[in-house]
């Protein structure tokens, strides 16, 4: 098993990616997983922020078009992790970390479709706030995004700087989040003095 | 001029933090990659918008979404300052010779400032206020959509040259 990956990881292929000093080689194949996954983050990002109604302003099925748009960052990133993975899968294969990015997209994946599932439909007008099953799947989907994309970045360092950074990062999410919450918060009820009959509606509706 | 870039980019303080703290690296990266997250989703989706993509989407609508892609730009903005000013942590070089040696970083930096100048152009001709008012179904005029197109072009080579830029180093 162990000389069938490292054939893959000395196949012409994998080695050209890995060691020609020429820009469409390796950090080429990054940039794209980095297109890839900024526009299947972001773009699904703005479904969850709408369903969770931090921007209520936004129609709700017409979010339903993205979906071309995430598909292709899905299948970009998924094209571009397979190659990547192939340039070093013995150490990957190794890595804890690896295995958390995995799993944290395979339940992001799953969280999206769900939330999609709950949060489109055609009967439903597209002022309303989403169903709480799609808020809640909102949530886990945004959680699992941010745990893959940690996921990815630290799997290059050492255990012990992982777990640091890791933790690091949950502080800092979590004041930023605390941060966003009442900035969003402040912003509406500012929003309900200023504009009282719209609002009074669109909180009726919900 | 070089003198005094030398010494306003040079921050022992933010190098010796990254030295000390090797967890400050990897949280300036994790949180590079939330911002760019966020632009793409805030300003990308605004420029997808006025290119034709999920028309059924009012303009003034998808525009609620640009402060999001905003703090995106001020985190990359924040990580990225320490990334340059305290590079000496990860490389023997100071910021200034590395931003002059590096053509992958000037060439990030010098499409930050196009989409800049675009984002410029964008109020100067009054197409914000144009866009504003369309609604669901309509198309945004040419001038707004080679706007929004520069945008994403800009945006997406500025992320492609941060990927190169430890090519150049």
């Amino acid at each position: 098993m162990w000389d069938f990956l490292e054939s893959i990881e000395n196949s012409g292929f994998a080695t050209y990616v890995r060691e020609t000093p020429t820009w469409p080689a390796y950090s080429t194949v990054l940039a794209l997983h980095t297109f890839g996954m900024a526009f299947l983050v972001g773009l699904s990002g703005v479904i969850a922020l709408r369903v969770l109604g931090v921007v209520p302003e936004l129609p709700l099925n017409p979010l339903k078009k993205l979906q071309p748009a995430i598909v292709i960052g899905f299948w970009v990133n998924a094209i571009t992790g397979l190659i990547l993975t192939t340039l070093a899968i013995r150490s990957l294969l190794a890595n804890w970390d690896f295995y958390v990015k995995l799993v944290a997209i395979a339940f992001a994946v799953v969280s999206l479709v769900k939330m999609r599932h709950y949060a489109f439909g055609d009967s439903v007008p597209d002022d309303v706030v989403a169903a709480p099953e799609a808020r809640r799947w909102a949530k886990a989907m945004l959680f699992f995004w941010g745990l893959a994309v940690l996921g990815g970045r630290l799997t290059a360092y050492a255990t012990n700087i992982r777990m640091q950074s890791a933790a690091a990062v949950a502080v800092g999410a979590a004041i930023l989040l605390l941060l966003a919450r009442f900035v969003v918060r402040h912003s509406r009820r500012a929003k309900t003095t200023r504009d009282p009959v719209t609002t009074s509606q669109s909180v009726t509706v919900r | 001029m070089e003198t005094f870039l030398r010494t306003w980019l040079e921050w022992p303080s933010v190098a010796h933090f990254i030295e000390r703290y090797t967890w400050a690296w990897p949280l300036g990266e994790t949180f590079h990659f939330f911002g760019i997250i966020l632009l793409v989703g805030g300003v990308g989706m605004f420029d997808l918008r006025l290119l034709g993509f999920a028309k059924q989407l009012p303009v003034a609508a998808v525009r609620r979404l640009l402060p999001w892609g905003v703090t995106g730009f001020i985190f990359c903005l924040v990580t990225g300052f320490m990334f340059v000013t305290g590079v000496r942590a990860n490389v023997p070089m100071g910021p200034y010779d590395v931003i002059r040696s590096n053509p992958w970083l000037q060439l990030k930096f010098l499409f930050i400032a196009l989409a800049g100048l675009n984002l410029f152009a964008f109020y100067v001709t009054g197409m914000d206020r144009i866009v504003d008012k369309l609604g669901p179904g309509d198309s945004a005029p040419p001038l707004a959509k080679a706007i929004a197109f520069a945008s994403l072009f800009l945006w997406l080579g500025v992320i492609y040259f941060g990927r190169l830029i430890p090519e150049g180093l």
